[in-house]
């Protein structure tokens, strides 16, 4: 119960939002994940315990992107920055979602929340307040690409919740950056709604600094015929969670994840993925990278559930791994649950270490071991990153990851 | 002729070499001196050491010497790394080129290429002026500008990764190359196209040693010796007519050598 009360006494009860009282009401019966459960049982207590020590209070509310100056084509938000926006151009709108709408919206999702599943949501969702709660509705067509970010500051857990709903025949990129701080704990929860024929291509990238820790949980609900593309990648942190749901709630919708996790030192980061078929012909391509280094710990767990009604689903989940020390730990479970009899499902899981005879061959043509491994790992890296969209020509994730990571 | 190819020192000399993988002898004392401007051909069936042998001379890590010397111009090179041999001048041709997929034809050419060039003090070429050799050499092995453009023998065919081997060869200008059954998986007219290369890419400074299996890649081009490999030791070292006898009378002629030794 210490979390409640922590939670208690950062706020006065009377000013806790509707949806806080909900939470927290909902966590009173399960204050703490269960670390049995499938989803925490490889979860490392003591850094868990270390993201949930820090003061709920933010420390350090500005934020100086150390990221490339915004692009006059790009639209850049900051959550908790006073972070207001009402574009209406000739082809397309961005709007600030209304409080009643967010509520609303809000309410029905922590209604089919699974208290352990989502326990990253409630949490979220008990602490956070307004202002660091961005809502979104788009549409229209030629909207330019949008980057969100969302930052932890120092010595404090900082709450940052994202719902966006895509209109129908909306077509967007969009890329949302999770940037931890030295001895700080990031809660990100996103929400998104794709409504009908609607499209986004989304790129999260998580990364930290000596000793943050994150908690990233990501819902999509996709409608009739949309499609959804999701380039992930997370690094640098000390304890790192990625929790992705999505829910084609009426089939016929499509979508593709390409996601990574970089571990060092003792780090460890986990990617958790639900793949709900609510529908026929359904589509999934999914491919997730860990990369393990010295003693750290990479995790990645995966479920596709396809029930009787998601019939003609076509679904692949794919785990590819590399262990670059002979301390380090991946775990890896791709995991297909399928009830109806006419679908076409596939899953797998390699881990290996850098092959050698690839390195020799580039050794044998002068190239030092040093630059042979790094083309090696530029190669694994560039599927994941190439998929990123908005990065590709200003951010340049692969020199970040290759040279500073 | 060899009188005057001898006159400078030898480019690789191969001393009673022997070496092992997993506790398992491969070589049991190879002995090989290569002179500037020679061809030598090494022969033997499957398994008897002859693709050893090339990967220690170009330092393999999953080999150990256990006894005897390699030395490339003179210096001991028994502990160098592969890419200080490479570097130096030492090239492997491989008998199966690897796929490298994503890493792009063009650049990993371009590092090796400069790799060699910063060891021979040479300047180092950017993108576009590395692209005006690359064309050049291209021309050498008669391959199109596309293969550049795709992972490194990735989707290559048997012939175009072979192809693409003596290409790497022409760019680095090695001191000696040992090509290690290139003519394997070729048709004829892929033999003739890497064997014309490898001609126009020696000199008589260069050293070639040519690991082989068959006579026809030296119909192409001659050896001035002919190597006999069984059980990890040289046992037969004849002039390019051995070749011939070879053919003529198979392996199984050569286990009265070894019966003799």
């Amino acid at each position: 119960m210490e979390i409640i009360e922590k939670i208690k006494t950062n706020q006065s009860l009377d000013n806790l939002t509707e949806i806080q009282k909900i939470c927290l009401d909902k966590l009173q019966s399960s204050p703490l994940p269960n670390p049995k459960s499938e989803q925490w049982r490889l979860s490392n207590k003591s850094k868990f315990s270390n993201f949930l020590n820090y003061s709920f209070n933010e420390k350090d509310p500005k934020f100086n992107t150390p990221f490339p100056n915004t692009s006059q084509n790009t639209i850049r938000l900051v959550i908790g920055d006073d972070c207001q926006i009402n574009l209406i151009e000739k082809n397309y709108s961005i709007k600030q979602l209304s409080e009643d709408k967010l509520v609303k919206y809000l309410k029905e999702q922590i209604s089919c929340f699974d208290q352990n599943e989502n326990w990253s949501d409630l949490l979220n969702l008990s602490l956070n307040r307004k202002k660091n709660t961005l809502g979104l509705k788009i549409n229209g067509s030629e909207i330019p690409p949008i980057e969100i970010f969302s930052h932890a500051s120092s010595n404090s857990l900082n709450t940052k919740t994202l719902v966006i709903f895509l209109e129908k025949n909306c077509d967007i990129d969009l890329l949302q950056v999770n940037l931890g701080k030295y001895n700080s704990s990031l809660s990100q929860s996103t929400f998104i709604c794709l409504e009908e024929n609607s499209s986004l291509n989304h790129g999260v990238v998580s990364y930290g600094e000596s000793k943050s820790n994150l908690l990233n949980s990501l819902n999509v609900i996709q409608q009739n015929n949309s499609e959804y593309n999701l380039g992930s990648l997370h690094f640098k942190f000390n304890f790192a969670r990625f929790e992705i749901r999505i829910k084609q709630s009426e089939g016929n919708a499509k979508t593709n994840i390409k996601g990574m996790q970089i571990t060092k030192k003792d780090e460890q980061i986990s990617t958790y993925t639900k793949i709900d078929f609510h529908g026929p012909n359904g589509f999934l391509d999914q491919i997730n990278k860990s990369l393990a280094d010295d003693k750290s710990h990479a995790i990645f767990e995966g479920s596709i559930i396809v029930p009787k009604i998601a019939q003609k689903t076509d679904a692949s989940q794919l785990s590819r791994n590399l262990l670059l020390s002979n301390l380090a730990q991946i775990d890896t479970k791709p995991q297909l649950e399928i009830i109806a009899d006419d679908v076409k499902c596939k899953h797998g899981a390699t881990i290996s270490q850098l092959n050698e005879e690839e390195l020799f061959y580039m050794r044998t043509r002068g190239i030092t071991l040093r630059e042979a491994s790094k083309l090696q790992l530029s190669s694994y890296f560039q599927e994941i990153i190439s998929f990123i969209p908005v990065s590709k020509d200003r951010w340049d994730l692969l020199d970040k990851l290759l040279n500073e990571n | 002729m060899q009188s005057k190819m001898k006159e400078s020192g030898p480019i690789l000399e191969v001393e009673n070499l022997s070496a092992s993988t997993e506790n398992l002898p491969i070589l049991k004392g190879v002995s090989l001196t290569v002179y500037p401007g020679e061809i030598h051909a090494i022969m033997g069936r499957n398994g008897c050491g002859k693709s050893t042998l090339s990967k220690i001379i170009a330092g393999h890590p999953s080999y150990n010497i256990t006894n005897g010397d390699i030395k490339f111009l003179g210096e001991n090179i028994n502990s160098l790394e592969p890419e200080e041999r490479a570097q130096s001048g030492i090239f492997l041709g491989f008998q199966y080129p690897i796929e490298i997929p994503g890493v792009s034809n063009l650049e990993f050419l371009r590092v090796s290429t400069n790799a060699r060039r910063k060891f021979l003090n040479k300047e180092e070429l950017d993108t576009f002026d590395f692209e005006e050799l690359v064309k050049e050499k291209l021309e050498i092995v008669k391959m199109d500008h596309a293969f550049l453009s795709r992972s490194v023998n990735q989707g290559f065919s048997g012939g175009e990764k072979k192809r693409n081997e003596i290409l790497q060869m022409a760019l680095l200008e090695p001191k000696i190359a040992i090509l290690d059954e290139t003519d394997s998986g070729l048709d004829i007219d892929a033999l003739r196209i890497v064997a014309s290369g490898i001609k126009k890419i020696s000199n008589a400074q260069t050293g070639i040693i040519l690991i082989t299996h068959y006579q026809r890649l030296l119909d192409e081009i001659k050896p001035n010796y002919v190597h006999v490999m069984s059980d990890g030791q040289i046992i037969k070292t004849g002039e390019s007519d051995l070749a011939l006898e070879l053919e003529k009378k198979g392996y199984e002629w050569t286990d009265n050598f070894i019966k003799e030794t």
